[in-house]
């Protein structure tokens, strides 16, 4: 029988699954919306997966990363749960062994990871505001009647960008409006945009920390050319954007699923149990903490959200 | 006659003077009566209160004065403008009575400090004793009792910050407004977050203001805000025994907007800045949280 380690990287928008097996290699991977529900999205996930592992194979460790790392890890009862910074962190310098400088952007957090010696050294992440992340061009494509594929090509093709506010994504949305009214070409409000992500980025995660070479770029985001191309030219450095940019956070965990073998073995029978979370405000204490109880069929297996242990008691469940 | 209540909010300067006020307000025979810990109730309360604008501790604080102000005679709000020229607070800290005075239909009982213009701590505490019809002998024999008092807690803080720096643990130094790290629903979760994840939470407000003052001159020899420099002092007297810092701010705050930048370009160790504002779900602080654990403990290990 030949080992296999599963890794899932859930984060806010997309679903991202990878198979690799003893030498690292990738067997299968996919990649999935979430659409808010991660639950159905990591059930559809490894529907697929499944398909992919050859009858001789069995799966030896899971491991789960990105923001809904807990939920899943607890329903597939990962071999591992971490959090995205390692994750990328381990993913990329696997295949990037002297990166120095990792940015990220996904849906809704970006980040920027500091490599020294093959070890993490410094990271930074937004903090309250969500400006300039996948959701954001997401949002201002649909307004510009366009798909958020399409937003790469395009600013490509431009040669004038306007200048877009970058601070915050509210005034850069009232400034798209304003430039698109004004009677802008829509090449040029796009490369705009692709470039205020940008520069918002270097401002808000990128402040005050030294971007060195070789530098890689990942998350959802980097696979919008225009983005990639402000960041060359802004940077004034080349910048790496690997084919499986958008699974190094499922790569990285899988890595970590490998290098933590269990003596189990998966049978991934888990996509067809009822898996349900069902919250209510505990009524314990004026501070009504907001409680998550997470079942499997009908047991309940886990309650989260809880700043004291009367949220555990039965009695203050009534909702 | 029924003794006097006097109301502290459980809020912003609460966590800098306590055993001042509490002590002296024993010694001179009132009752007191502290608003609970922060709580949910309390903080939507002050929101109602609030302007956008105000940092998310001082809606807390509007919070706090809403709960006492049908439950005593007197609500203590200090007015702090500075400790000296090159001590001032927050402008917060200076608009805090009349803020309170222009919301709330409440007595006041006022402890204004404000060096510049003669008004120091021995008067602040006379002129409160005159408020509330005490001898100013009484008041002065209260304020000596206090501030023995004070002292004493101080020193038990002192000893065991530094009983903490010898934990064999991975060791952070939480750098924040008292205030916010002490609040219940603030830095509370957070340390409980940290805790849970074995690390031994040193806090910036642990040890001797009057030497941590002074020390905060190695990192800018030029700041004047009082609380920020007793903060960052810290600094200097546990750089070589932790494993890395992490920066608490409450959103805008406008001290810690310049102070904190300033700290980051001068140290060396690994931080993390958290800005905080009135939030539920605490999963973004838990990420940031853990992997700033990852990222310090491999950092132990390869020194090792």
């Amino acid at each position: 029988m030949k080992n296999y380690y599963i890794g899932i990287d859930i984060g806010s928008i997309s679903t991202k699954g990878v198979i690799i097996d003893d030498n690292s290699n990738i067997l299968v991977s996919k990649y999935i919306w979430t659409e808010a529900n991660p639950i159905k999205a990591v059930k559809d996930l490894l529907k697929d997966l499944k398909m992919g592992i050859p009858k001789d194979g069995q799966i030896k460790g899971i491991g789960t990363t990105g923001s809904a790392r807990k939920l899943i890890g607890l329903m597939v009862d990962a071999s591992i749960v971490k959090n995205e910074i390692t994750a990328h962190a381990i993913g990329t310098l696997h295949y990037y062994p002297d990166v120095k400088t990792i940015l990220e952007i996904g849906g809704q957090d970006s980040k920027i990871i500091i490599i020294n010696n093959g070890i993490v050294s410094d990271y930074a992440m937004n903090t309250l505001c969500a400006a300039g992340t996948g959701a954001f061009l997401t949002s201002q494509a649909k307004r510009l009647g366009l798909s958020v594929e399409e937003l790469g090509q395009m600013a490509l093709s431009s040669k004038t960008p306007v200048k877009i506010a970058a601070r915050c994504s509210v005034f850069a949305e009232s400034d798209l409006i304003h430039k698109a009214q004004v009677g802008y070409n829509k090449e040029d409000i796009v490369a705009g945009l692709c470039r205020s992500v940008v520069i918002n980025y270097l401002n808000n995660v990128g402040k005050g920390k030294r971007i060195e070479g070789p530098i890689v770029f990942q998350g959802g985001v980097s696979k919008n050319s225009g983005v990639v191309k402000y960041f060359k030219e802004i940077l004034k450095q080349d910048i790496i954007v690997d084919e499986n940019s958008h699974l190094m956070g499922a790569i990285g965990i899988a890595l970590l699923a490998m290098q933590n073998k269990t003596s189990k073995t998966y049978d991934l029978n888990m996509i067809d149990i009822r898996f349900e979370t069902k919250g209510f405000e505990c009524q314990g204490c004026s501070n009504n903490c907001e409680i998550l109880k997470i079942y499997r069929g009908q047991k309940l297996i886990d309650v989260w959200g809880n700043r004291c242990p009367k949220g555990l008691k039965e009695e203050n469940m009534n909702i | 006659m029924d003794k006097l209540k006097i109301g502290i909010p459980r809020a912003l300067n609460y966590y800098h003077y306590k055993d001042l006020w509490i002590n002296f307000f024993k010694a001179l025979d009132c009752d007191i009566i502290i608003s609970p810990p922060t709580n949910k109730a309390i903080i939507k309360d002050g929101l109602k209160y609030a302007n956008d604008e105000m940092c998310l501790s001082l809606k807390i604080y509007l919070g706090h004065v809403s709960y006492l102000k049908d439950r005593c005679d007197y609500i203590l709000i200090p007015r702090i403008d500075n400790y000296g020229l090159s001590d001032q607070t927050c402008t917060n800290f200076l608009s805090l009575f009349d803020i309170v005075n222009n919301i709330f239909n409440v007595k006041i009982l006022n402890y204004n400090i404000d060096y510049c213009h003669g008004e120091n701590e021995i008067s602040a505490f006379i002129n409160m004793g005159k408020v509330l019809h005490k001898k100013r002998w009484d008041s002065i024999k209260a304020y000596q009792f206090a501030s023995v008092k004070a002292n004493k807690e101080c020193k038990k803080k002192v000893l065991n910050s530094f009983h903490k720096l010898k934990s064999d643990q991975t060791k952070v130094l939480l750098i924040g407004h008292s205030y916010n790290l002490h609040d219940a629903y603030l830095g509370q979760s957070i340390i409980y977050l940290l805790e849970s994840l074995g690390i031994e939470v040193i806090m910036s407000d642990g040890f001797d203001p009057k030497m941590t003052n002074k020390l905060a001159s190695s990192l800018s020899p030029s700041l004047y805000f009082k609380y920020s420099k007793e903060a960052i002092g810290t600094i200097d007297i546990v750089r070589n025994n932790i494993d890395g810092i992490i920066f608490l701010t409450a959103f805008p705050c406008g001290p810690d907007s310049l102070v904190n930048e300033l700290v980051f370009r001068k140290i060396t160790l690994p931080y993390l800045n958290l800005v905080i504002d009135d939030i539920d779900s605490l999963t973004g602080i838990e990420t940031r949280i853990e992997s700033f654990v990852d990222i310090i403990e491999q950092k132990k290990q390869l020194i090792n």
